[in-house]
């Protein structure tokens, strides 16, 4: 069993707390809309916590012009990749 | 009786696309600077993230708002100020931003909001 978590608003919502709080290690989880500008520097000094495989949404960043380089922290992925993490996951839990 | 030339200040805090506080902000900027309004820009919180450099809109099918902003000069909007705690909670550097602002520390924004006659915030 595991869930896509998708966060859309930004750091300063504090979402990404709440989401750690239920998360499980084998769930993935999505920055996409104002949730990419996780991806910038708070989301390394929050060191993403736990065992997540995380992901951000590749035209969200390029709109808001959020530069990220592919890291083993965080994976870019598009609108295909977000139909397939739907797929893969059991649930879909929107953060927001 | 209200002076002539009112000073309106307009508090930016939101990201550019999640949501169209930012483009209606924007719209009252422009349609008050037709009346002479004396008209200071404040970006502050996450209102900062209006002016990174490299937005590109068209990927989610909307309007790049960081080109409008750059529209402000034209309408003779020139204040344009940056809460400095913003930027630093944020690691934005004034090299990231589109357009050049006066950075304004937490006693300068209080001055400058208790010396406007009108202030919007959204």
């Amino acid at each position: 069993m595991s869930i896509l978590h998708t966060i859309n608003k930004t750091p300063s919502s504090k979402l990404l707390e709440s989401c750690l709080e239920v998360a499980s290690d084998e769930d993935s989880l999505l920055f996409l809309e104002d949730g990419i500008y996780y991806a910038r520097t708070e989301f390394k000094s929050i060191g993403c916590a736990s065992k997540l495989t995380c992901y951000a949404l590749k035209e969200d960043l390029l709109a808001r012009g959020v530069k990220l380089e592919a890291s083993a922290e965080i994976e870019i992925v598009d609108y295909n990749g977000f139909v397939k993490l739907c797929e893969k996951s059991d649930k879909v839990i929107n953060w927001f | 009786m209200a002076k002539e030339t009112q000073t309106f200040t307009i508090l930016a805090r939101t990201p550019p696309y999640g949501s169209n506080r930012s483009s209606l902000l924007l719209d009252i900027a422009l349609t008050s600077s037709i009346f002479e309004h004396n008209t200071n820009y404040v970006f502050m919180g996450d209102g900062v993230f209006q002016l990174l450099k490299g937005q590109d809109a068209d990927q989610i099918k909307s309007k790049t708002l960081g080109k409008a902003l750059k529209a402000l000069s034209l309408y003779g909007i020139d204040n344009i100020f940056i809460q400095e705690s913003s930027l630093e909670e944020r690691s934005i550097a004034q090299e990231d931003l589109i357009l050049e602002a006066k950075i304004l520390n937490q006693n300068e924004l209080k001055a400058l909001i208790k010396g406007s006659d009108s202030v919007i915030s959204l």
